[in-house]
């Protein structure tokens, strides 16, 4: 197919990604960003954290300034939410009636929090965290002496409650399970993260929500755990995950199973039509559908993968699993999958404000985790890449330089 | 230009791939600058990460590049340009040369320009 314009539905950082690699590949045709925010496309993490506290405004979050824009050819169609697809033709619908056609359309719609079932949805006090939207609503219910109950210790609740303890809120953090996120980060690192939660004055309670309260306003005013015991609040955040936004792609009748589905060049069901980021799921070449990846870098990465197979390109290298997160006097990084089986390594302890723990088979490095040490976990990204061979005194001993590692140079 | 200029270091003081960090307070500059050493050549850079509040000279150096330490903007170590989000701001550059051993830093001359 010889692709002139392209349409991508979504201005996260998917969407955008798709945008910036069509360019730098060369592609000289139409590009049209089409975002229900009014908002020009931004970066969500510090939406939990330096925006959140007030310390960073929407003009620094935004992926690039107007005029690159302008320089790059790439139209923003802001403000309307995108109603239809009707992939037979490339067309959709956006909420003020108007109609876009392409080549090719791109859905890049990421994916809505997940609301409490307990939640009746009339409360004007119940929050959760996705959208620059959602962060001033929240910064605006925050003050000194506010009760938040956040209801899951994810990353987002986790960070939440740091910032929020920061504007000096009460905070109680609540999840089913103690220590929360070991799939995310392991046993090990779980642990000396959730303990952390308490130095920044932050109750945690292993649990679960039974009732919330509301008053005459509908408002809630307190929840009840299965405890039995009752908390008062004055506002809940709720970081339960993500469902993706799919119902476009339902009712455009693409194959969809827990996220759209996509080959390795994230076309979709129907040939006009691609999806990246958060919502798209893969089947891999020996048809298993992998698991959908909700990170940063796998969103920057599967949108240059996106721009790639529109064009036709073969996938590129894939680099290893990476995120990060940061919460009071914490910066923590993680690359490659810390649950899967393999022996723990550490270099420096967890008493200390610094250190890091590696996840090693044999002498194959499988992933690694870093409390304020990122060049770690830099080096530990590449070691993992490259498949470089590791001995575990190396990796323990501060005094081998692990950059020096990833050139296989052994102490 | 002014005669601002400052020996920072002994050409073999910094590592291949590492890099010092020149307080604002001896440079008089807006900003504490780093000096890198990759693969043979000085550059000179604004150290203050142009995203996040992050020191450039503790990222990692490579391939004439710089990755912020904090969330993994890159940066060419030559022209400042951004090359990966999420930064978005190109950093400042600063002319630093070897003569005689001297690592010379020039805070304020952008690289290329001649003292």
């Amino acid at each position: 197919m010889n692709v002139s314009s392209v349409l991508i539905a979504g201005g996260g950082m998917a969407g955008f990604q798709t945008a910036s690699s069509l360019r730098e590949l060369g592609y000289a045709g139409d590009i049209t960003i089409v975002d229900a925010s009014t908002a020009p496309p931004y970066d969500r993490p510090p939406l939990s954290k330096d925006y959140l506290l007030g310390s960073s405004t929407i003009e620094h979050l935004a992926f690039a300034k107007p005029e690159w824009y302008v320089e790059k050819n790439i139209a923003l169609v802001l403000g309307s939410a995108i109603t239809a697809l009707d992939p037979d033709s490339g067309t959709v619908t956006l909420a003020n009636g108007r109609d876009l056609c392409a080549d090719v359309v791109v859905l890049a719609l990421g994916g809505a929090a997940r609301k409490l079932p307990l939640d009746t949805g009339t409360a004007s006090n119940i929050h959760t965290l996705r959208t620059v939207e959602d962060a001033n609503a929240l910064h605006a219910a925050i003050s000194v002496g506010t009760r938040l109950l956040i209801v899951g210790a994810g990353l987002i609740g986790a960070e939440t409650a740091s910032s929020a303890a920061t504007l000096g809120a009460t905070v109680t953090l609540v999840d089913p399970f103690e220590p929360p996120l070991v799939p995310v980060v392991g046993l090990d690192m779980a642990r000396y993260l959730h303990a952390h939660h308490a130095g920044s004055g932050i109750r945690t309670i292993q649990g679960s929500l039974t009732q919330l309260i509301a008053d005459d306003s509908g408002d809630y005013v307190a929840a009840v755990l299965e405890s039995g015991e009752r908390l008062d609040i004055d506002q809940i955040l709720v970081g339960i995950g993500i469902t993706p936004n799919t119902q476009l792609a339902v009712a455009a009748g693409l194959e969809v199973d827990n996220g759209v589905i996509v080959d390795s060049n994230h076309r979709t069901s129907h040939p006009r039509v691609f999806s990246t980021g958060d919502m798209a799921r893969t089947r891999t070449a020996d048809g298993e559908l992998a698991r959908r990846n909700e990170h940063w870098e796998s969103a920057r990465l599967s949108g240059t993968a996106t721009a790639r197979g529109i064009l036709g390109l073969e996938p590129d290298h894939a680099d290893s699993h990476w995120f990060w997160s940061d919460r009071a006097g914490i910066h923590l990084e993680v690359a490659g999958d810390m649950s899967a089986a393999a022996e723990s390594v550490f270099r420096g302890s967890t008493q200390d404000d610094s250190f890091v723990l590696f996840r090693v088979n044999g002498s194959t490095l499988v992933a690694a985790a870093s409390i304020n040490d990122s060049m770690a976990v830099r080096a530990a990204r590449r070691i993992i890449a490259a498949g470089t061979a590791v001995t575990a005194a190396d990796l323990a001993n501060p005094a081998v330089n692990l950059k020096k590692l990833t050139r296989g140079i052994a102490s | 230009m002014s005669e601002n200029k400052f020996v920072v270091a002994q050409d073999g003081d910094i590592e291949d791939g590492e890099a010092i960090k020149i307080d604002r307070a001896i440079t008089g500059a807006d900003d504490d600058i780093a000096v890198f050493f990759d693969n043979g050549e000085y550059f000179a850079l604004n150290d203050t990460c142009s995203h996040a509040t992050a020191s450039l000279s503790e990222g990692w150096i490579e391939n004439g590049e710089v990755e912020c330490p904090m969330h993994s903007g890159r940066f060419c170590l030559a022209s400042g340009e951004v090359l990966s989000m999420p930064a978005s701001e190109n950093m400042r550059t600063h002319r630093v040369v070897l003569e005689n051993g001297d690592v010379i830093l020039y805070p304020g001359v952008p690289a290329g320009v001649k003292a």
